[in-house]
């Protein structure tokens, strides 16, 4: 296994790299100081590329004074170098100031591949490193193909119609990947990996933006993007309150509560629940399809559901096609039964 | 207050499954049977910038730009009735959506923006086509301008802007000088409908068309990325079970099922 073997060698990082060496940079987001969910899928996809390419699988960990907490995390899952850059600028995310880390990053380890999870972070933060270091970047990546030592990258485009497949023709490259596409990777009982802290020189510029405050939101709801379970109603569902007997349900399931598109442009619920290409990408062990017809855009965001079902009114709703359950019926009688049987079997 | 606000016509991507036929030969995706509309990321960005218009003691003009090989001025017409005041085209044999990556499609926008006035450049989270989602940030980068992305509504006060920026648990607000460049969301929300009078009205309102040459942009930087090639993604179609009865009855049957196979 790439990274335990003890007689590895280790290299200091003032070391000039061999131009031979295709090494595989990681950037993995922490929470409060722990590792974000998404970290070992982001992990393994990093191994597979480093195997493919025979290079060495360094992590970039950035942030304020918690960032150290994660490192022994990162270790456990046996990478070659994990590159610690900490900074008070960095305690939570600013798009310049995590660009400039992470270039610093880049510029010690230099890098062929770099990969990131396609968050609201990484979503920022990719692009505006692949601008900074002159990279390609491949986005929302759900797969990778590799032969003859040429690694293509795959990505879904129209609306997930068509399947594109990427080869970068830079060095570096930047990829991001979506979440739940790569299966996480597992944790070893050794840890592996050298620790290398990198210092920064950041300042607040008066030019560029400053954060001014945080507002949060609905901190007790459960999240679409890590959420094992979903309820999540359409256009069918009418009205706002509507949403009140599928907040029932999902309570009753422990689910995070989503919807389409057209109850977000109507107002019904806020826009923030939205799952599909205009909205988030999700793939929960149990998905639960209420008033949704199954437009192209929709299913588009919950199609690697583990298990879908779906309940709709019109029998010949698209969303039956790709559901493994269903009930044909009105929600407002079918779903309040759910509730109630739910709560029965689960206390 | 002159805002800039940069939108693609894309193939509806409402359309159905086979409309987008695969042409393995060019490698190209050839849209059958469905019309090109707005890319609805771009749709955000427009409302946004409508909003900032709302609200602005002075008014404010927006300027809506689309590059690409052949643009329809009859899907830009929606965008105009919304409320822009006038649209600038780059029309161009190699503009091909399917053919430019987002850097070199940042750089020409870049250099018409170049010779446009503007306070705010507004564009959607990506395109609904290609999903790239680089070219806000881009621009930024080319024009030496703050970007902010992820905005749901922005307020202008004082010579800087205000951006509720989306976060995992809420927003942050993000102060920014002007001009800067902002990545719309899709929490802003759908486009506003248009009336009669103002599809009407919008046929009077400014086409500029321009070629590359006029934007002096002599060549396209070189690609960053290599499409191999595409296909189509297998259907994933389930065996769909239905739980009979009355809605009742089949509510308590799905849930007795689900436990029953383990999915709860």
């Amino acid at each position: 296994m790439l990274g335990l073997l003890p007689e590895y060698s280790r290299r200091h990082k003032s070391e000039v790299l061999m131009p031979t060496e295709k090494n595989i940079l990681v950037f993995l987001e922490t929470e409060r100081g722990a590792l974000h969910p998404l970290a070992a899928e982001v992990l393994r996809a990093g191994k597979q590329v480093a195997q493919e390419l025979k290079g060495e699988l360094a992590v970039a960990l950035i942030g304020g004074a918690t960032i150290s907490d994660t490192v022994d995390h990162v270790r456990q899952y046996g990478v070659d170098r994990v590159y610690v850059v900490e900074h008070p600028l960095l305690e939570s995310y600013h798009g310049e100031y995590f660009c400039r880390a992470l270039g610093e990053v880049c510029r010690t380890e230099t890098p062929t591949v770099i990969l990131m999870a396609n968050t609201l972070i990484g979503s920022d933060l990719a692009p505006r490193l692949a601008w900074d270091l002159e990279a390609g970047l491949i986005s929302d990546c759900v797969d990778i193909e590799m032969s003859n030592g040429e690694i293509a990258f795959i990505k879904p485009i129209y609306s997930g119609n068509v399947m594109a497949v990427y080869v970068p023709l830079t060095t570096p490259a930047l990829i991001t990947l979506r979440p739940r596409a790569f299966a996480p990777l597992s944790a070893s009982d050794i840890p592996y990996g050298e620790i290398i802290p990198l210092s920064i020189t950041l300042s607040q510029e008066s030019d560029r933006t400053t954060v001014e405050e945080w507002i949060e939101e609905d901190s007790d709801d459960i999240k679409l993007g890590s959420a094992q379970r979903i309820v999540a109603g359409g256009r069918g569902i009418g009205k706002t309150e509507g949403f009140e007997l599928l907040k029932s349900m999902a309570d009753a399931l422990g689910a995070a509560i989503g919807a389409s598109r057209p109850p977000c442009d109507l107002g019904w619920i806020s826009p923030k629940t939205q799952i599909g290409q205009t909205g988030e990408i999700v793939a929960p062990e149990l998905y639960i399809a209420v008033g949704i017809s199954g437009s192209t855009q929709h299913l588009a965001g919950m199609l690697g559901s583990k298990t879908i079902v779906a309940i709709n009114k019109d029998s010949q709703a698209n969303i039956f096609k790709v559901a493994d359950y269903g009930v044909v019926g009105n929600y407002e009688e079918v779903v309040p039964v759910i509730t109630e049987t739910l709560r029965e079997i689960i206390t | 207050m002159h805002i800039i606000v940069c939108m693609k016509q894309v193939p509806d991507p409402e359309g159905p499954r086979d409309a987008f036929e695969i042409n393995q030969s060019s490698g190209m995706v050839e849209p059958r049977g469905i019309p090109p509309v707005l890319s609805l990321f771009d749709e955000n960005a427009l409302e946004m910038a409508l909003r900032i218009k709302d609200v602005s003691p002075g008014g404010a003009k927006i300027s809506v730009l689309s590059i690409g090989k052949r643009i329809s001025n009859a899907v830009m017409l929606k965008a105009l009735a919304a409320g822009a005041d006038e649209l600038v085209k780059v029309e161009d044999g190699s503009l091909e959506a399917g053919l430019l990556d987002s850097f070199a499609t940042a750089h020409v926008l870049a250099a018409v923006i170049n010779k446009l006035p503007y306070d705010l450049i507004i564009v959607g989270r990506q395109a609904a086509d290609f999903n790239d989602g680089q070219v806000g940030i881009g621009l930024g980068h080319l024009l030496d301008r703050p970007v902010v992305t992820l905005a749901q509504a922005v307020v202008v006060r004082d010579g800087d802007i205000r951006i509720e920026r989306v976060l995992a648990n809420g927003y942050e607000v993000v102060k920014a000088p002007i001009p800067a460049v902002i990545v719309a969301s899709n929490e802003v929300g759908e486009l506003r409908y248009p009336t009669m009078i103002q599809r009407r009205e919008a046929k009077q309102k400014p086409v500029h068309t321009w070629g590359l040459k006029d934007i002096g942009l002599a060549t396209l930087p070189s690609a960053r990325l290599r499409r191999k090639r595409i296909y189509a993604p297998e259907l994933k179609l389930r065996q769909c079970r239905i739980l009979g009865g009355t809605p009742a009855e089949a509510g308590r049957n799905l849930v007795l099922q689900l436990k029953e196979d383990r999915m709860i």
